[in-house]
């Protein structure tokens, strides 16, 4: 009975007991998920890891672990000891390449080896950006044993350090030999436009201010930008030489110094390109941002291409473009005039569409309230010292036929409130009735190469006569 | 014996103490999670006096504003004048290519049935709160229809989406019952119509609500008149899908004549108004006076011509075109869905004009011989970057110019929209020349044979001189003075700027699809054209005007699917989605 009893308060208390236990708080279970790598940060899973202990080393030298041992969330990739033996000694002993050294290999956020994109180029905390390839590569190393994750991100081991490297602009500052280097170093200081100096006036110092200042970083491609890829085609003094000498007799200015250097900035424009093309890559034509095509001819690479932070260069003996690819026409839309001799009242931008189907834009000046209306240009980029031949699409879809005549040079004369001094002029011509048709005007010649030229439309004598312009195209003609 | 009883009763005893033990130590857990909340309301704590009943109303909206981006994506990306961008996701290209997966997330109608759920429970509870006297008869006629009528128009976008679906009109217990066919059967289609038509027709109250009413307020700075559905309008639809156009035609008529919002005209109160050529204070597509052959005058701003649809602040001109609009407000929820939508430079930029849409708006020509319809390239899309977008729904995120400010509308209904659909019934019931003069030039100049002036005596010209509801008087004359009640209207294509279209050969046929590819031009993108595809090509019992044109959108832009698409769109049972969640 007695027993029966304490078996049964045994009972009783177990019960009890499994009561109390089964309330346990489900918030404190659910921050305790028994992963001890989870209690660490980066920085000590790095320290405590010894196949990479000379690099945990770095960590602490430069200080970077307290920026891996705060809450964001970061992604390491260390070299393995082996790889650290390979650095230079002058990178190890100079604590300010050493910093940027160790940023190098640490990225914001944790990236995983296992990805949705085959490849991203991801940006790390030293601001240059590196080729990820999942699970294989970073930039050229390849990674031993991926995925190492502690609290605060992962970390991926690697067979070789990841050496900051030079980007394009810095590449060319530093090896400034050859004379086309020293031509794109020089655009620090030359004009090419108007607009060039402008902003080297306004340009605040700084790592940047290259950027701005250069003729070629602000014209043709930044090469001094990390985010972007690029590839340029270095060409060795002597096909350098020939290729500016072509181009000389077709940009001659005042000075022979100003035409070397404008000769010089017309055959460089065409060597850059977006896109870093590995050698396998080239394509057997590239054109320039500016319509240059050319042919890749790859038996003239010199040496190995030098892959850099942003892109590839290629030193090439010569790169043969010819006259007839590197001459480009001008095109002046008619709807996209530098200004007028009248009242802006008359002046239509029209949308069209010609009996082919196709879209475009014209100016047409319907009733000018004046003799002589005209319509003012200016060529965008600079035309060539050559002879031109000058062309004109001007349609007329009004009920009567009109005349229009083309001027270039000259100036606006106050008292006669006209264009005057022009040192070409084309006949007055009568634009016939829904003629999509290009007409030849005639030519002229160029002896300086500018973009100074004013080039007008002048209206006919009649103030009711009207004017109309689709586009001008002046094709330049080799010598 | 006595031994027995008693260890008996000590050991029931024991029994009943364990059990109980038992008993506290497994439901004392579910006790000390269960708590009620203090801050939410049980059922019978609500609906006990009218604002009760409004808030029960007004949230229901809120809710109803949750549908908005899947009314737009399925009734555009299953048409043929949106398309799939780089970023569009797989079940986007899927809606686009007519091939749905059961795991496709915009196809689960539960969403629709919440907010069907939600108002089943008000009109409930509105029914005992009439026997209980808890607000007056008119009180309750007016939340009662309002309520219902947005529970309809669910109803028949699930019709025109699903085909067929469960028709419930009472508050359920649980949600996913409705999946539950022996439960809930499915109507098809047509019965779901003839429910719908019969249910909406018989509520006794069909008007907004009466100007003294306590739901016709001023919230967070939004007069609230044009956020509740316009019954007519829906009536309208409904008559329309089923096919009685007298009546569609009567209901629509009765929505041109409402009593204008405060300081509206009532000559421009969903009149589709001409142009005011002096001063751009219009919604027409229009240039600067004078200027019309120069493209760079063309008036496109947020507060001034065609383009002030859906830029402008709910003000007079826009009283006068929009019917029924929600607002999307960065400051309350439910957070704006479209920027992040349409988007390229602040959202994902999931969606685009077709190829086939950007054709139809580039193969009109306007009055001053410009090769485009202005709607298109100028307005509902831009090419940003070198892309197509769609405009419509973020002028005002655009314009706002912060990251942060979403503003941006639910565009349900306005003047076009009626006044192409009125023209659809009407030109069904036979009155071809009406529903041409809407589409086109307008009532004042169809009806003109003489070609008469405002100086001429216009007594007998500019009106149809026809019954209700086909009574329009746009006579505008000086001697004796006519300014007649629609002289100003100019037809929708009329006040876009362009050139009527001819109706070539049967004018029935020619002139509906007039109107349906007006509908495209002016409507793009506001979430109307699967419908009406499908209204159109059900009506005729013509397969092909439906399945053509998704084949004209998926073969323009190269799709290897769009003759595949085409055969299986060409049987009616492939234009609904799956019922499936």
């Amino acid at each position: 009975m007695i027993s029966l009893k304490i078996n049964y308060k045994r009972l009783f208390v177990g019960l009890l007991t499994i009561a109390l236990v089964s309330c346990s708080n489900p918030w404190e279970d659910r921050e305790n998920n028994g992963d001890a790598n989870l209690s660490v940060t980066l920085s000590e899973a790095i320290t405590n890891t010894t196949e990479v202990s000379q690099f945990g080393q770095l960590l602490v030298q430069t200080g970077y672990d307290k920026v891996l041992a705060a809450s964001k969330t970061y992604t390491v990739f260390v070299p393995t000891n082996e790889a650290m033996d390979q650095v230079d000694d002058a990178i190890l002993n100079d604590p300010e390449a050493l910093k940027k050294f160790v940023a190098n290999h640490i990225a914001l956020t944790a990236y995983s080896s296992i990805r949705t994109k085959a490849q991203e180029k991801i940006k790390m905390l030293g601001d240059k950006y590196l080729l990820f390839k999942g699970a294989t590569m970073i930039d050229d190393a390849t990674i031993v044993t991926a995925d190492h994750y502690a609290a605060n991100g992962v970390f991926h081991i690697i067979n070789k350090a990841l050496t900051p490297k030079l980007n394009i602009w810095q590449y060319i500052n530093s090896n400034s030999g050859s004379a086309m280097s020293q031509y794109l170093l020089s655009l620090k200081n030359i004009n090419i436009y108007t607009s060039d100096a402008e902003a080297k006036a306004n340009a605040v110092p700084g790592a940047l201010a290259d950027s701005l200042t250069n003729s070629y970083l602000k014209n043709v491609y930044n090469l001094n930008n990390e985010k972007n890829s690029y590839t340029l085609f270095l060409m060795q003094d002597a096909g350098y030489s020939t290729e500016v000498d072509k181009m000389k007799p077709y940009l001659t200015v005042a000075t022979p110094e100003g035409t070397a250097a404008l000769a010089s900035y017309f055959t460089v424009r065409d060597m850059a390109f977006p896109n870093a093309y590995e050698l396998n890559q080239l394509p057997a034509t590239l054109t320039s941002r500016f319509g240059v095509e050319f042919p890749v001819d790859k038996t003239q690479i010199v040496g190995n291409p030098i892959h850099l932070s942003n892109g590839v260069i290629y030193i090439m003996k010569k790169v043969d473009v010819s006259l007839t690819k590197r001459l480009l026409t001008t095109k002046i839309e008619g709807e996209k005039n530098y200004g007028y001799v009248g009242t802006r009242t008359p002046i239509l931008y029209r949308d069209r569409i010609d009996p082919f189907g196709v879209l475009f834009n014209d100016i047409m000046v319907q009733t000018p309230a004046r003799a002589k209306f005209t319509l003012t240009y200016y060529a965008k980029d600079i035309m060539y010292s050559t002879k031109y031949k000058v062309y004109w699409r001007a349609i007329n879809d009004q009920s009567g036929t009109f005349q229009q005549q083309l001027a270039i040079g000259g100036n606006y004369d106050v008292t006669t409130n006209n264009i005057v001094n022009m040192t070409t002029t084309f006949p007055l011509i009568t634009v016939p009735f829904k003629n999509y048709d290009e007409i030849l005007l005639g030519e002229f010649t160029k002896t300086n190469a500018n973009n100074t030229d004013l080039i007008s439309l002048i209206g006919g004598t009649s103030s009711t006569s009207a004017l109309t312009l689709d586009y001008l195209k002046f094709v330049p003609v080799l010598k | 014996m006595i031994t027995t009883i008693r260890k008996t009763t000590t050991k029931s005893i024991v029994t009943i103490v364990t059990a109980f033990t038992l008993l506290f130590s497994f439901g004392s857990c579910q006790d000390y999670l269960d708590v009620q909340p203090e801050d939410k309301l049980s059922g019978d704590q609500v609906y006990r006096n009218v604002y009760d009943a409004d808030a029960a109303v007004l949230g229901i909206y809120g809710k109803f504003m949750g549908l908005a981006e899947k009314y737009v994506v399925l009734n555009e990306m299953r048409a043929d004048l949106m398309t799939t961008t780089r970023n569009s996701s797989p079940y986007l290209k899927q809606l686009s290519q007519h091939n749905v997966s059961a795991e496709n997330t915009y196809i689960n109608p539960k969403q629709f049935y919440e907010v069907i759920q939600n108002c089943n429970d008000a009109l409930k509870n509105f029914d005992i709160m009439l026997a209980d006297k808890k607000f007056t008869q008119s009180q309750y006629d007016q939340r009662y229809a309002d309520i219902a009528c947005i529970r309809t128009w669910i109803y028949l976008q699930l019709g025109i989406q699903y085909g067929t679906v469960p028709y419930i009109t009472e508050p359920i217990e649980t949600i996913d019952d409705v999946k539950n066919i022996n439960k809930y059967p499915r109507l098809p289609f047509d019965q779901l119509l003839d429910k719908l038509v019969t249910f909406t027709e018989a509520l006794t109250y069909k008007n907004i609500y009466d100007s003294q009413s306590s739901l016709l307020v001023t919230v967070d700075g939004y007069d609230t008149r044009k956020f509740f559905i316009n019954k007519e309008c829906l009536l309208g639809d409904l008559e329309l899908w089923k096919g009685n156009y007298l009546s569609a035609a009567s209901h629509y008529k009765n929505v041109m004549e409402e009593t204008p919002a405060a300081g509206v005209n009532t000559f421009d109160n969903y009149r589709v108004k001409f142009a005011e050529v002096i001063t751009n204070e219009d919604l027409a597509v229009g240039y600067l006076r004078n200027f019309e052959q120069d493209a760079t005058t063309l008036v496109n701003s947020d507060t001034k011509g065609w383009r002030s649809i859906f830029g402008r602040s709910r003000d007079v001109l826009w009283n006068s075109e929009w019917i029924w609009s929600l607002p999307f407000d960065s400051n309350f929820a439910p957070a704006n869905p479209f920027i992040a939508f349409f988007s390229k430079t602040g959202g994902d930029y999931l969606a685009k004009p077709s190829q086939r849409a950007m054709d139809l708006w580039n193969s009109n020509t306007q009055n001053n011989d410009f090769p485009y319809d202005a709607r298109g390239p100028k307005f509902t899309y831009n090419i940003v970057g070198g892309d197509p977008v769609i405009m419509k729904y973020i002028y005002k995120y655009q314009a706002a110019n912060d990251q942060f400010k979403r503003n941006g509308d639910w565009f349900l209904y306005r003047a076009a929209k009626l006044h192409l659909r009125y023209a659809e019934a009407a030109n069904r019931d036979k009155q071809y020349k009406l529903a041409n003069a809407l589409l086109n030039i307008g009532i004042k100049n169809s009806y003109n044979p003489l070609n008469l002036a405002q100086t001429n005596n216009v007594t007998n010209a500019m009106q149809t001189k026809l019954p209700f509801p086909y009574d329009f008087d746009a006579r505008i004359g000086d001697f004796p003075n006519f300014r007649a009640p629609w002289h100003r209207n100019i037809g929708v294509r009329g006040r876009a700027y362009l050139k009527a279209v001819p109706v070539v050969g049967d004018s029935l046929i020619s002139i509906e699809n007039n109107i349906i590819n007006e509908a495209a031009l002016e409507l793009a993108y506001e979430g109307n054209r699967w419908e009406d595809l499908v209204r159109v090509a059900r009506r005729r019992n013509d397969p092909a005007f439906l399945a053509d044109k998704i084949f004209d959108k998926l073969n323009k832009e190269g799709n290897a699917e769009a003759t595949v698409v085409r055969t299986k769109l060409m049987n009616p049972n492939n234009w609904y989605l799956p019922f499936t969640w």
